[in-house]
């Protein structure tokens, strides 16, 4: 098993908690762990079947994270889904097998929702303590056959997306050639067969990048994002990101933490309010004074030191992670509750290297933000040739 | 300092089962654990903490920054201001500092001003109960004090306000006459000799020491930037200590601050206690509890961008003098108002430096304008346009009316 995972644990999600522990001590995880249990029910299955510690085998768990949950969508052998943290039930099992996942291709998670993927149907159950409910289900798979690839990633299904909340579909025009959508908390982005970029929804934050603060109701294509061609989108709480095809990293949004990368105001007061109790001199250096930036409405190049290219990225509520073509884990915005994976509870408004992977001779190969945690999938790195 | 937990302590239900935790289904069942755990910690004899505590407010605060303010369902300004309460119980756990008091006085006051009242008001009896414990940092030298002279900066020379279009004025009129001269005619008015027995004037003089007093620890949203409408201009939490200190005091003061409408008096009872709401407000339709009142101090130079607003007002100055100047809504196709929805109800037009080449209409629109000396209270009719500049060291309250 190659899956880590920092930040919030609050629900144990990361690791399990064990009861009469302090708080803090295992609310908060700072530094990435090993999971070492995806599944306590196929525990065995996984850790001791040889064929499973194949490098393929990696790619065939996929982990989704909601606030208070985590979930392990296995597809092959005998695809399911295993959950860990917030169980509404009355026992204190923390990780468990979800029944109604059993020959599931591909699963999302939302704070109320499970939206599971199976080969000819998508169901979405209810979350609740009186045990899960089937609240929506519709047909899926209807595929144009001349699309040999695989049935379309959730969110996206034939013809719309589900979302995370009801209404769960939504139908999306066919015009759009869409191959891949990012849902924020309340906003979309889009990324179509040709690598143009659509965003729709809330844009009080600048979440949608089409320069104003203006919420949409339909898909808008990113004009500022014209002629260059992208391969991969994300959204997070209230900031956006997407991959050209050369490596270039653009992100846009709320700077509140400075998620997008840029210089954010609020860190700065953070950080000189800690001084000024012990009756420190504010240092405030006029000529920053000016380039702070709280929201970001186009689309900004992102600058990640010494790196050309940027391979996948990943948005939290407030954090933003991404790998490099070199398999090295860079994050940067909020970082309080230890999502940003340095060993701290510090934000950062610059993208740094998350140095357990790259220290530990690890290529990081996929990232996945939960709001307010990160889980990263890494294998050892290959000796080189020479 | 085991008496301020005491005395927290106190505010609260004895025991876990009288203090009910109660939701509608807009909150997930996770939050609530999350509660029930905080309440949990509360009635353990061992240590409240405040890490859950501040899980629950960080995860509400999202909530709150979800969709547009008036769109978030209340239910989670209830679970923000819960969260806020467990975290200023963990706080004033074992041994409070002074730092931690003061930050527990903040965290209160976060629930207040984002929360929603939970639990017959616990934070505002809370606030009480710490503010009693915060030593007073009183400026003790003399050079400290602030002298008259040096809060009177910025005072320009007298402003000449011509006759034919200055306010007018009449002394404690009746009832009656007010309603038929000026709220039915909806004309500006300025109101003397009805609010000098308030106690604001009188057994507590309002004056930055009293402010102090009564909430300097006091978080407070303050306005920084010359006037609302510009690039650079934005809101900052501070105390009202910091706030005087940094915006009123500091001579070389890095730029303008401004307590501007802000709903102070809910938030600090013991001034309310020092205002009256005037007689005149009863000619409204809307009951005495939908009247809204304001708050404004500010040093002098603050500007509020010539705006309307969709209410009658009753400006009354308290400390300082202000100057006004109004256009009656007929003008409004001369006073260029913004486009956007969100600025409509304000012009594009620096009144007192106005381009005419871009805004050639506005010179052509006539106004009444006025200085507003402390003691004195302007009649600004609804929808009625008004520009406000504070001539000096300035605290004026607004009464918000229908």
């Amino acid at each position: 098993m190659n899956w880590f995972g920092f930040g919030f644990n609050g629900f144990g999600q990361i690791v399990p908690r064990r009861k009469g522990e302090k708080d803090e001590d295992t609310a908060k995880v700072l530094s990435p762990v090993a999971l070492g249990s995806l599944c306590s029910s196929c525990e065995g299955k996984t850790r001791f079947d040889p064929k499973k510690q194949t490098e393929t085998s990696e790619h065939t768990i996929k982990v989704v994270a909601s606030w208070s949950q985590r979930a392990a969508v296995y597809r092959d052998g005998d695809p399911h889904v295993c959950m860990s943290g917030f169980i509404s039930g009355p026992d204190e099992e923390h990780t468990g097998l979800a029944p109604e996942s059993k020959g599931c291709v591909d699963a999302l998670i939302s704070e109320r929702y499970l939206t599971l993927s199976f080969a000819d149907r998508v169901e979405c159950w209810s979350l609740k303590p009186t045990g899960n409910a089937l609240v929506w289900s519709g047909v899926n798979g209807v595929q144009d056959t001349s699309d040999t690839g695989p049935i379309a990633t959730l969110p996206l299904v034939p013809g719309g997306y589900i979302a995370s909340k009801p209404p769960f579909y939504r139908p999306l025009s066919p015009e759009l050639h869409a191959v891949s959508l990012a849902l924020g908390s309340e906003h979309a982005v889009l990324l179509t067969s040709s690598g143009t970029v659509y965003s729709w929804g809330s844009g009080s934050h600048g979440q949608l990048g089409h320069g104003s603060l203006v919420s949409e109701d339909e898909p808008q294509v990113l004009e500022a994002l014209w002629g260059v061609p992208m391969k991969y989108v994300a959204a997070g709480g209230w900031h956006s990101a997407c991959i050209s095809a050369g490596g270039d990293l653009y992100v846009w949004g709320w700077n509140e933490s400075g998620q997008i990368g840029l210089p954010s105001k609020g860190l700065k007061d953070q950080s000189q309010r800690a001084p000024s109790t012990e009756k420190g001199e504010l240092v405030v250096n006029k000529r920053e004074d000016n380039v702070f930036i709280s929201i970001q409405a186009f689309p900004a190049l992102v600058d990640v030191p010494e790196v050309s290219e940027i391979s996948k990225v990943s948005c939290g509520s407030r954090h933003t992670a991404s790998i490099t073509s070199s398999g090295n884990l860079y994050t940067w915005g909020w970082g309080h509750y230890g999502q940003l994976g340095h060993g701290s509870k510090c934000s950062s408004d610059e993208p740094k290297v998350v140095e357990y992977f790259s220290n530990g001779g690890m290529t990081v190969e996929d990232v996945v933000c939960g709001l307010w945690n990160t889980f990263v999938c890494a294998t050892p790195r290959k000796r080189s040739p020479l | 300092m085991a008496e301020v937990w005491r005395d927290v302590r106190a505010l609260l239900p004895a025991a876990q089962p009288e203090f009910p935790l109660v939701f509608s289904e807009a909150v997930e069942a996770s939050v609530l654990a999350l509660l029930e755990l905080s309440r949990e910690q509360l009635y353990r004899a061992s240590d409240p903490r405040a890490e859950t505590a501040q899980a629950i407010v960080d995860y509400a605060w999202e909530k709150l920054n979800t969709g547009t303010w008036r769109d978030v369902d209340k239910e989670w300004r209830r679970v923000y201001s819960y969260g806020c309460l467990f975290k200023v119980v963990g706080m004033c756990n074992g041994d409070a500092s002074q730092a931690k008091i003061q930050a527990a006085i903040s965290t209160c006051d976060m629930g207040l001003l984002m929360g929603a009242s939970i639990m017959d008001n616990v934070l505002q009896r809370l606030v009480a109960v710490l503010k009693n414990k915060v030593k007073m940092q009183l400026p003790s030298k003399a050079e400290d004090q602030p002298c008259p002279k040096k809060l009177k900066r910025n005072v320009t020379p007298e402003l000449q306000i011509d006759a034919a279009v200055s306010v007018p004025r009449v002394k404690c009129p009746a009832l009656e006459s007010f309603r038929s001269d000026f709220l039915v005619p909806q004309k500006p008015v300025i109101l003397e000799g009805i609010i000098e027995h308030w106690p604001a004037f009188r057994e507590h003089m309002w004056s930055i020491d009293y402010l102090r007093v009564v909430a300097g620890c006091r978080t407070v949203p303050v306005e920084l930037g010359s006037r609302y409408t510009d690039e650079e201009w934005s809101q900052k939490l501070l105390t009202v200590n910091e706030f005087i200190d940094r915006y009123i005091m500091d001579e070389a003061a890095a730029g303008l601050g401004y307590l501007a409408q802000h709903q102070l008096f809910d938030q600090v009872p013991e001034l309310k206690e020092d205002i009256r709401i005037p007689d005149y407000c009863c000619l409204g339709e809307g009951d005495e509890d939908d009247i809204t009142i304001n708050a404004w101090f500010g040093p002098g130079g603050t500007v509020s961008p010539l705006h309307q607003d969709p209410q009658q007002n009753f400006l009354a100055q308290v400390v300082g003098k202000k100057y006004i100047r109004l256009y009656s809504l007929e003008q409004t196709e001369n006073l260029y108002p913004y486009q956007s929805q969100l600025l409509h109800n304000t012009s594009q037009v620096d009144v007192e430096n106005p381009d005419v080449v871009q805004f050639p209409n506005f010179m052509k629109a006539s106004y009444q304008e006025c200085v507003l000396q402390p003691g004195e209270v302007l009649f600004i009719p609804k929808q009625h346009w008004h520009y406000v500049r504070s001539l000096q060291l300035s605290f004026s309250v607004s009464f918000w009316w229908s």
